[in-house]
């Protein structure tokens, strides 16, 4: 309960800072060459922007812009707070809300292309995949960030699987060249998107072996152990081994408390109990028909 | 000079930074002002050893420095209390005296109103102090708060390295795993000493059986090149910082505290350097602990992964051998017995390849794949001698396996030899009593029950207490019997009887010495071997563990009862068996015996009742083949017991149950067919077959009646293809039928058409063995003689002939057959006058037979044999008989004889 409200009052600040940043919006206008000015945004006349720099508004034409700096003041604790609590729609609200008057310049490359990363995430954790997968397509379209590109090709990928669009997820992971050289040493978003995929196909002890290369050879990758030993945990429920996905939620419960994955393990642990009730009601009816 | 100069004096030195200089003017203060009691001297005091203790500090004599230190913190006023206690505690810090150390940072933490930076550095003294003096899970606190407050990241990481060991030695598992994200995003995780640590922590964990704390501690630890790698970049980049620093001017202690950082650092990776590889067996050990906690998958990639990397060394077979496990526990088999597979045809002398064959025999051997087991004899074959005892156990174990391969199979010769080789070479293994027994059941199943004998003999003088000591008694009964040593298995029986009264095999006992019985002869003085023989019977019937063994006792009774005409007894004992067994009864074959006794009590229509009833409720189970018995009973009966006009009212009873029969009853309905056809005749029998064969009806709905007429109908079409998938049917699903033989019928004229002899000969002699001379059998006699006369084996062709007129079943045109034969066979030897004299008796003794086909061409092979001997006129009177003969005169083959007669009395004209 405590948490909670100190969470409110932080987000109450978040959107606060937000509001106050709406009437003008500070930015770094960076032009080709390098040439770049501090200033305030004005306003929007179609394909022309108004920039101030204190005189006079100039006017500027969007596309020849090459990026927009933007001074945006998020209360990055805030949101880290929240996050941490999982309220991923709130996070999700005031950051919408945060980005808003930025909104009528999100054809222009910008600095806003993180936060819409981050949106993405919580899209998806949310499982709108939808709006993860409409982001995504944005964010893989600037090609300013690779890594931030490859992160939202992994997105899509996920936010097709999770719609149960297989036929076009498989399609996408063949034009990324992710469907080859799953070997050990591949990359682990490669391993887990391809082991969704086949999840969704039902190859499960194809999908498996793909989750069990990312668990077995990147146990230090911070980014991926998470996600992938809840993979695990799924897997092996449809394989019908419990006493396995057991072992591994039992771990996830240990090693990532309080995590989102850690939430939808105990929610699977109930499936898998109830699973294995009916399995043992039914090996028992086998018997007494025996 | 006076006290005040004396200070200024000092103050001015100090301001100067001539420190040492300092030194005598502020000890000759304290000396005159430290008895003073009023405030002001004991402020100056106090202050003075404040000053004296950093100037110390600064000269670095930190014991000199220390010492007034302890005098300053006391006495009072103690207005730079913390700076002291945090100097004191840097003095202990380079004598390296963590317990005052901890005493001071406690005493500087117990402090009111502490600045932020004092409780960082009383955190980090405090925290170290007790890491220092292995107080692991009171070190973790204070060092949390100092990695939380420390704004140099080197600071932070040396904390966090120091953390996580003290959970690792604190045995703190949860609060070291919630550490685990925040270290593997920074560098500490390169830390030599603390990867060490966790590698020892696992080690330690796993072989107390704390399996999980064990995999989450080795899956922390980084590869050995890694973890040089970055030491060796890091003292680089320590070195080079060092070296800037120490131009730009940093202090002796600073410098010395890098220096010591290096060599700590030089040090741990010289340990590292010193160790051996540790990588694979790291892996291998977490792929044991992922089994181990049933993550088969997640052990099963590493497994594979060291065996990929290295296929020939030890880690890398182990491995091999682990992943194999895992595939088997995943049911994965394919994949493993392609691994194993592939193995084997590597290292037929690789260290596990025993181990490796043993597992997928068994596994083949429990699914009763018995194919595939006795494929991997050559695997097997190609195995190198050993004299490890653990190997010989094993190849022992391997040829236990490759024989019950055989024997499931009925390979009953290859099953011996296997069993032969456990008994001739492998005597200290377990399996050599099991296999002695088995051995004898080889030589059994063959026929060779001489040889089986000594089998079971012998198990029974070498195995005390054996699990097959009472079956090989039973065994040895059976081959006694076989030898028609019928006295001495009788007393085997019955020491069995008496030896084993509750054993499974007692009802089968019973079963053969009713058997024995039932065929004495009854005489004078023992008049009553059958109703011994029933006695036995019916406690076979009592004493039986499953239906097949009471049915046998009572079919069997029922047959004895048959020979003593005693039919209301066979209606009795029906009764019983069937109450006895209720639902496990053979109902179908007991209503048959009910209905034939009911004939024979005159009782014709109600044994036609209760077979119609019986079809009715069990028609429908193609297994109740008793249901097929009594189609051709019922036939029979109307045959021989029914008017015209009662066998009409039957047919038209079928006619209406076929109409009425419900749609899913698809088996009943073939049944209903087959008996309906059979009582209108032959012809429309042989019409149904061929009707069956056109419509390829799912041969799942046949049963032995009508699979007997497509048999029939394939053979007189000559469909060679229906022939072999009829028999192939037939044999797997009906192997006991008393039909059967209509499978080997089709199967021998199958061969013949191919002009496989040998085959045809193979299938007659497995018919015979099952069917002898029963009346239905005399074509397969005809055919074996047929076919050795083909294979010009005319010796073994004419003794085969024989043997057709030696069973009186036979009599009849087969008779004929037989002996135009064997004057073919004299024919064809030369022996021209014993194949005129065989062809004479054909026309002469069985004119009538096949309406006077046989003696016309006895007459035809007579007359040729006359003219190759030289006997035309001879054999010009043996055509005129012929043409004489009232049974051969109207014969086809009389009109060709006149035509060629005219010709020739033509020319002699």
């Amino acid at each position: 309960m405590i948490k909670s409200v100190f969470s409110l009052a932080l987000a109450g600040a978040f959107i606060l800072g937000a509001a106050s940043e709406a009437a003008s919006l500070g930015a770094e206008l960076i032009m080709p060459g390098g040439r770049s000015w501090k200033g305030q945004l004005v306003g929007r006349d179609g394909d022309w922007i108004e920039f101030s720099t204190g005189a006079n508004p100039i006017r500027v034409g969007a596309s020849t812009i090459e990026e927009l700096i933007f001074t945006i003041n998020i209360d990055q604790e805030a949101l880290n707070e929240m996050n941490r609590n999982r309220e991923y729609e709130r996070v999700i609200s005031a950051l919408n809300r945060t980005l808003a008057p930025y909104s009528e310049y999100a054809d222009i490359p910008s600095n806003l292309t993180q936060y819409n990363a981050l949106l993405m995430e919580l899209y998806y954790k949310i499982k709108n995949y939808d709006k993860t997968l409409e982001l995504a397509k944005q964010i893989a379209a600037d090609s300013r960030d690779e890594e931030l590109r490859d992160k939202s090709r992994i997105y899509q990928v996920l936010s097709l699987i999770e719609s149960g669009r297989s036929d076009e997820a498989e399609a996408l992971l063949t034009e990324f060249g992710w469907s080859s050289d799953l070997g050990n040493d591949a990359a682990p978003e490669k391993l887990y998107v391809t082991s969704k995929l086949l999840l969704l196909q039902k190859q499960y002890a194809e999908a498996m072996e793909l989750a069990a290369k990312i668990v077995a050879f990147n146990s230090q990758d911070p980014e991926w152990m998470q996600p992938a030993e809840l993979l695990c945990a799924e897997i092996y429920t449809e394989l019908g081994m419990y006493d396995s996905a057991d072992e591994v939620i039992r771990e996830i419960s240990l090693l990532y408390k309080n995590t989102n994955e850690d939430d939808q393990a105990q929610q699977l642990k109930i499936r898998v109990d109830e699973l294995r009730a009916v399995k043992e009601l039914d090996t028992a009816l086998e018997s007494e028909e025996i | 000079m006076g006290i005040t100069d004396l200070v200024g004096s000092a103050d001015r030195m100090l301001q100067r930074g001539d420190y040492r200089a300092a030194l005598p003017a502020l000890q000759e203060v304290i000396n005159r002002t430290a008895s003073l009691t009023d405030p002001q001297g004991r402020d100056t005091a106090q202050t003075c050893r404040f000053q004296l203790a950093r100037a110390y500090y600064q000269v670095g004599d930190t014991t000199a420095g220390v010492k007034i230190l302890e005098e300053y913190l006391a006495n009072e006023p103690c207005k730079e209390e913390r700076v002291a206690l945090r100097m004191m505690a840097q003095g202990f810090f380079d004598t390296q005296d963590w317990a005052r150390i901890e005493e001071i940072s406690l005493r500087l933490l117990a402090m009111s109103n502490l600045e932020k930076e004092d409780i960082y550095n009383g955190n980090l003294l405090l925290g170290q102090a007790r890491f220092r003096q292995e107080k692991w899970a009171e070190s973790v606190e204070p060092l949390s708060v100092a990695a939380k407050m420390a704004k140099e990241p080197r600071i932070v990481g040396l904390c966090q390295i120091m953390i996580v060991r003290a959970l690792v030695e604190a045995e703190s598992w949860r609060e070291l795993f919630g550490w685990i994200p925040q270290i593997y995003r920074t560098d500490s995780k390169y830390d030599i000493t603390l990867n060490l640590t966790l590698m020892k922590a696992g080690k330690a964990r796993f072989e107390d059986g704390d399996y999980l704390n064990a995999l989450l501690l080795y899956r922390m630890v980084l590869p050995r090149e890694e973890l040089l790698n970055f030491a060796d970049s890091n003292l680089q980049e320590l070195a080079v910082k060092l070296e800037a620093d120490m131009k730009r001017g940093i202090t002796e202690a600073e410098i010395e505290e890098r220096r010591n950082e290096i060599t700590d650092i030089q040090e741990s990776k010289k340990t590292l350097e010193e160790l051996p590889p540790y990588e694979d067996e790291v892996t291998f050990r977490i792929g044991q602990i992922y089994a181990e906690v049933k993550r088969y998958w997640e052990g099963y990639v590493l497994f594979d992964s060291l065996y990929q990397k290295d296929r020939n060394s030890e880690i890398g077979e182990a491995s091999m051998l682990q992943s194999v496990l895992i595939l088997y526990d995943v049911e994965q088999i394919n994949r493993a017995e392609e691994r194993i597979l592939l193995y084997l045809d590597e290292k037929p002398d690789g260290q596990y390849a025993r181990t490796l064959l043993s597992m997928m025999l068994r596994d083949n051997l429990i699914k009763q794949n018995f194919d595939r087991v006795i494929a991997m004899r050559s695997n097997l074959d190609v195995l190198p001698a050993t004299s490890d005892p653990d190997e010989l156990s094993l190849q022992a174990d391997l040829h236990y396996m490759m024989a019950f391969g055989y024997f499931q199979n009925k390979d009953y010769k290859s099953a011996g030899e296997q069993f032969s080789i456990i008994i001739d070479n492998y005597k200290e293994s377990s399996h050599l009593s099991d296999a002695i027994y088995y051995r004898g059941m080889t030589y059994m199943m063959r026929g060779d029950y001489a040889t089986a004998i000594v089998d079971f003999r012998r198990y029974q003088a070498e195995t005390e207490y054996g699990e097959h000591l009472s079956a090989a008694l039973f065994r040895e009964g059976v081959c006694l019997f076989g030898m028609e040593q019928v006295a001495d298995a009788e007393a085997a029986f019955t020491r069995f009887i008496d030896t084993y009264p509750e054993d499974v095999l007692i009802a089968e006992a019973y079963g053969m010495r009713g058997d024995i019985e039932a065929a004495k002869e009854a005489t004078n003085d023992d008049p009553y071997t059958l109703d011994r023989a029933l006695a036995d019977y019916r406690k076979g019937i009592d004493k039986a563990t499953t239906s097949l063994q009471a049915s046998y006792a009572a079919f069997q009774a029922a047959k004895v009862y048959k020979l003593e005409y005693k039919w209301q007894e066979v209606i009795d004992l029906m009764n019983y068996y069937m109450d006895r067994w209720e639902e496990d009864a053979n109902v179908a074959e007991a209503v048959f015996w009910i209905g034939q006794a009911q004939i024979e009590l005159g009782q014709v229509q109600d044994a036609i009742t209760a077979y119609l009833d019986a079809i009715e409720r069990f028609g429908n189970d193609p297994q109740q083949q008793g249901i097929d018995k009594i189609i051709l009973e019922l036939v029979k009966v109307a045959d021989f017991h029914l008017s015209e006009e009662d066998r009409d009212a039957l047919t038209l009873k079928l006619k209406l149950n076929l109409t009425n029969i419900d749609a899913r009853f698809e088996v009943l309905r073939l049944r209903l067919q087959v008996a309906q056809a059979l009582l209108e005749g032959d012809d429309i029998a042989a019409a149904l077959g061929a009707e069956l064969l056109e419509d390829d009806i799912d041969l799942a709905l046949t049963t032995p009646a009508s699979l007997a007429l497509m048999c029939d109908t394939a053979v007189a079409t000559g469909d060679t293809e229906e022939m072999q998938r009829l028999y192939d049917y037939f044999v797997t699903n009906y192997e006991e039928s008393e039909l059967l033989w209509h499978a080997y019928r089709a199967k021998t004229f199958k061969s013949l058409a191919e002009n496989n002899y040998k085959e045809v000969l193979w299938t007659i002699d497995e018919a015979q063995s099952m069917f002898g001379a029963e009346p239905f059998m005399g074509w397969a006699q005809i055919v074996k003689a047929d076919t050795e006369y083909k294979m010009e084996d005319y010796s073994e062709a004419e003794a085969s002939y024989n043997m057709v007129m030696g069973v009186p079943e036979w009599r009849g045109p087969l008779f004929a057959e037989a002996m135009f034969g064997m004057g073919n066979c004299r024919q064809a030897v030369g022996d021209l006058e014993a194949a005129h004299s065989f062809y004479q008796r054909v026309y002469l003794l069985f004119k009538s037979y096949s309406d006077g086909d046989w003696a016309a061409k006895g007459y035809l092979a007579s007359a040729d044999v006359l003219i190759k001997m030289g006997r035309e006129q001879d054999a010009v009177n043996t055509l005129k008989a012929m043409l004489e003969d009232p049974y051969t005169n109207t014969n086809p083959l009389a009109e060709q004889v006149r035509i060629q007669l005219k010709k020739n009395e033509a020319y002699n004209d």
